[in-house]
């Protein structure tokens, strides 16, 4: 009884129950790798190194020198967060696919004993 | 809609399966039956065996049984009809039954989830719940129909345990009468259910994922190791630790400082309120609320960290004031530089005033305010704000002052309840219901330094010290102010107290000699408050008596302290001729730290004892005037404007005002009845007291004269105190008839009562027995008795 309930749910409810949790676990994985954030400071200095600004009565040479500072930083920054970036990117899209892939796997899941007895029988991908 | 319980309803069905499947052992079972499957149909397709493959797909049952488990069965939803058994929670769908009558509820309801939490918290146990059982309905469906009301009523989701047996009370006829009994209204349990039903949605709220920005949320941040050095990250710290009820109460105040960070100009906030009033609960609250990435504030604020800083420890690592200027500016720098930090200056009067351990930075500090480069909060007192404000009105003026008021009873009882799990996870103690509202109740009364929900806190804190056996009761409360604050608040329960009220009179005659009516009065006073039902805002008791000199006005006072107020120490005795002018009022109500011996001083360390106001009359009218509040509300405030209670305090004011008019009365024949009226009303027309002072006190008890058969008593009573001095030495000393007789008339002074018999005593009594004692006479237990011869000779 227990079993024809399970399958039931499964096709009824299950398949749904099952979206909203990938939707959790991507919304997890972006938020791990701060997605959003990296990309909206993306060129932002890192760590604020250098983030201390030169005032308009400082003379050009420390203008030219926190100018160059605050480059680096952004530089450093753009490249560390595009390394993080691509890593999240890679992970989601991973994440992605096996998700898609199980979503798609779905309905024939519960006919995977079934599927297993006629492999053993024709004795098919030995 | 049907109000009855039916036994076919599918979702029973349901309640078992769940109750059957969802357990650890069936989700192992499940996962080891997997894992084998697994295995061993991998291990048998290397080895070329098509079985394998059965044992592969087969596989995937006990995965799929554990998916439906987990989120088909972990929760069962409400029916789709308004019928009572749509309505019921899981556990009771499994418990009742359709011949359930009112009686099985007392062995049903223990064992729901909720029922156990309202019997728990409200000490509701099965002994009493059996007692009230037989005034249940005869008839269930009553109960039903009242669950569904109570239900709506308390905007539970379902009809649980609690709820069920809330009903039951409710349905009694006189269900009020019951509750009384147990010291609870309906409302009361009512309040239990919305407890239970908050702290089980935040159960399941802490199943939900948090999301907190992630690895790279600080990357555009600033390094900050100086602060860090000296400050707590209130954001790494409450983030993810929910304070809902807490929030709920200061949402106001908490979008009112978010509004203040995200629109331009001074990016300060300065919390004022007392302390407990709740504003260190708003920062914190408001760390957990910017590092949650789900909640609803501008990006400009998201993932900004709280840090508090850590004033003493800044303070000691400085050297002098250049040093710590050095390091406040390095601090402020990083602030500056990291982008994310909002600093929290946590008893920020320690920055703006010289003194043990606090140093004025305020130069410093007053032109960061006014820029708004930095967001600062700060957390003041209201009077340490009012002083600063006076001293540098730059900085008064620099600041965004936000008002924090103490919390009223209904948001101190929601906000102890949400509190009250971490306590008990802190103290391994369970708060019961009567505990959180006696908490309210004598923190109001007895804690004066602090405000609202924190001196109800601070209460139940001291009460899990004397929980019953992990329970803290409203008892416990009651047992932690009176070891605290030495005070008596409970009624009194024990036969010894009740016998001691019930004989105070005698106790006290066991002391002096006659004055019923003002004995009755004081008695009267303490025996309503030993039963309590003395009016809780006023003096236990406050008394004016008048009389001659020596008849028992101060031995009264004296004599219950000893009875009554653990001792003869625990009276606050004030000669009030030392108070004749009116700069004496400050000596009334001195700070305690400059002078010990003030009124107010004295109170507060000794709450439960008897004020003696010894010659009254004597003092200026305007040290009386201050003493009216005292009368009326027993409530003084002393010079740093604190409250002191006298709440606890039996007030005696004594006089000799009137004193021949009560002797020439007496001798005359008249009762003190005949005359009391007429001799008040001619103190007040002879300008000796105001109206509205005598007003004040709940009796004036008149002392009439000693009488020479009264100074008998008297004499018994002085050789009495003589034998107790002598008791060390085992020596006894008594008195011929003869003797007394002599020493009554010696005595006798109608004017000085009882005073002229003690020093008698002393010249003839006392120098014989040293006498007898020096020569050998007298030797340890030995009895002196002591003839008229040698009273005459002395």
């Amino acid at each position: 009884m227990a079993i024809a309930e399970m399958f039931l749910w499964w096709y009824v409810h299950g398949w749904s129950v099952f979206v909203q949790k990938i939707k959790n676990f991507m919304a997890s994985i972006i938020d791990f790798f701060s997605m959003s954030d990296l990309v909206r400071t993306l060129f932002q200095p890192f760590r604020q190194i250098s983030a201390a600004t030169a005032s308009a009565e400082s003379s050009l040479d420390l203008k030219f020198h926190m100018f160059i500072d605050r480059l680096v930083s952004r530089i450093v920054g753009f490249f560390s967060r595009l390394t993080l970036l691509l890593a999240g990117t890679i992970i989601i899209l991973l994440g992605a696919i096996l998700s898609l892939v199980l979503i798609v796997l779905w309905p024939v899941i519960p006919l995977a004993p079934l599927a297993g007895i006629i492999l053993t029988i024709t004795g098919a991908f030995l | 809609m049907k109000n009855s319980f039916d036994p076919k309803n599918p979702r029973i069905h349901q309640a078992r399966e769940r109750s059957a499947l969802n357990s650890p052992a069936v989700i192992t079972l499940n996962f080891v039956i997997f894992a084998l499957l697994f295995i061993g149909g991998l291990t048998l397709l290397f080895f070329k065996l098509a079985i394998g493959w059965t044992f592969l797909g087969f596989s995937t049952l006990p995965l799929m049984l554990i998916f439906w488990i987990k989120n088909a069965l972990d929760t069962i939803p409400l029916g789709k009809t308004d019928d009572f058994t749509d309505l019921l929670s899981p556990d009771l769908l499994l418990l009742l039954k359709s011949d359930t009558t009112p009686a099985d509820l007392v062995k049903i309801i223990p064992k729901t989830r909720s029922g156990a939490f309202l019997m728990a918290r409200f000490m509701l146990t099965i002994p009493v719940l059996e007692q009230i059982a037989p005034f249940f309905p005869t008839s269930i469906e009553p109960i039903y129909n009242a669950a569904r009301t109570i239900r709506e009523q308390t905007n539970s989701k379902t009809i649980d345990g609690a709820i069920l047996i809330t009903a039951a009370i409710a349905s009694i006829p006189n269900y009020e009468q019951i509750l009384n009994q147990l010291k609870l209204s309906l409302n009361d349990l009512y309040q239990g259910i919305t407890w239970f039903n908050y702290l089980n949605g935040h159960l399941k709220d802490r199943k939900k994922p948090v999301h907190t920005g992630g690895i790279a949320r600080d990357f555009a941040f600033g390094y900050t190791p100086t602060l860090q050095h000296f400050a707590i990250n209130l954001s790494t710290r409450f983030s993810g630790f929910s304070q809902k009820i807490q929030q709920a109460e200061n949402a106001e105040i908490m979008q009112k400082i978010i509004d203040t960070f995200t629109h331009g100009g001074r990016q300060n906030v300065a919390l004022i309120g007392a302390y407990g009033s709740g504003r260190s609960s708003i920062v914190n609250s408001l760390a957990e609320t910017l590092m949650n990435a789900d909640s609803k504030v501008p990006t400009s604020l998201k993932y900004r960290q709280i840090y508090s800083l850590d004033a003493p420890s800044l303070i000691s690592a400085a050297k002098n004031q250049g040093e710590l200027e050095y390091l406040m500016i390095k601090i402020l720098n990083e602030i500056y530089s990291a982008k994310n930090i909002i600093l929290c200056l946590d008893n920020a009067h320690l920055f703006f005033e010289e003194g043990p351990g606090s140093v004025d930075i305020a130069n410093l500090l007053v032109p960061v305010l006014e820029a708004g480069r930095i967001r600062i909060i700060m957390i003041m007192d209201d009077q340490k704000f009012l002083e600063i404000s006076a001293k540098n009105p730059a900085l008064a003026n620099s600041l965004n002052k936000i008002i924090v008021n103490p919390s009223n009873r209904e948001e101190t009882l929601k906000i102890l309840m949400d509190q009250a799990p971490l306590l008990e996870y802190q103290k391994h103690v369970v708060y019961t219901y009567q505990s959180l509202v006696e908490a309210y109740r004598l923190g109001e009364q007895y804690i004066h330094d602090v405000e609202m929900p924190g001196k109800a806190k601070l209460l139940l804190e001291s009460a899990a010290n004397y929980s019953d056996r992990g329970l803290v009761t409203a008892e416990s409360v009651q047992t932690a102010v009176e070891k605290s604050y030495g005070v008596k608040v409970k009624v009194a329960d024990s036969n010894e107290d009740k016998n001691k009220l019930l004989n105070l009179e005698q106790l006290i005659h066991a002391r002096m000699i006659d004055q019923q009516e003002a004995v009755s009065a004081v008695a009267n006073a303490l025996r309503r408050a030993g039963a309590g039902v003395k009016n809780e805002s006023r003096p236990i008791g406050t008394f004016l008596f008048l009389g001659p000199t020596g008849v028992g006005k101060t031995e009264l006072a004296k004599t219950l302290s000893e009875v009554y107020f653990n001792g003869e120490s625990n009276i606050i005795r004030l000669d009030m001729n030392e108070f004749a002018s009116p700069d004496d009022v400050n000596r009334l109500i001195r700070d305690g730290a400059t002078d010990a011996t003030s009124l107010t001083a004295e109170v507060m360390k000794q709450p439960f004892a008897v004020v003696l106001l010894d010659e009254i009359e004597k003092a200026h009218p305007a040290v009386l005037t201050t003493l009216l509040q005292v009368l009326d509300e027993g409530i003084l405030r002393d010079e740093k404007n604190r409250e002191v209670s006298f709440r606890d305090t039996i007030i005696i004011a004594t006089s000799n005002a009137g004193a021949n008019t009560i002797r020439d009365q007496i001798i005359a024949g008249h009762s003190i009845a005949d005359f009391k009226e007429p001799l008040i009303e001619s103190l007040i027309s002879s300008g000796e007291f105001k109206p509205e002072f005598l007003n004040r006190f709940d009796e004036i008890c008149l002392f009439k004269p000693l009488s020479k058969q009264d100074l008998v008593g008297v004499l018994d009573l002085i050789i009495a105190s003589t034998n107790k001095t002598l008791e060390p030495q085992k020596i006894a000393v008594n008195l011929t008839p003869g003797a007394k007789q002599i020493l009554i008339e010696k005595g006798y002074d109608p004017k000085m009562g009882a005073r002229p018999m003690r020093r008698i005593v002393q010249k003839t009594v006392e120098n014989i027995v040293a006498a007898a004692i020096l020569s050998g006479a007298a030797q340890p237990g030995s009895q002196l008795t002591i003839t008229e011869n040698e009273i005459s000779i002395t």
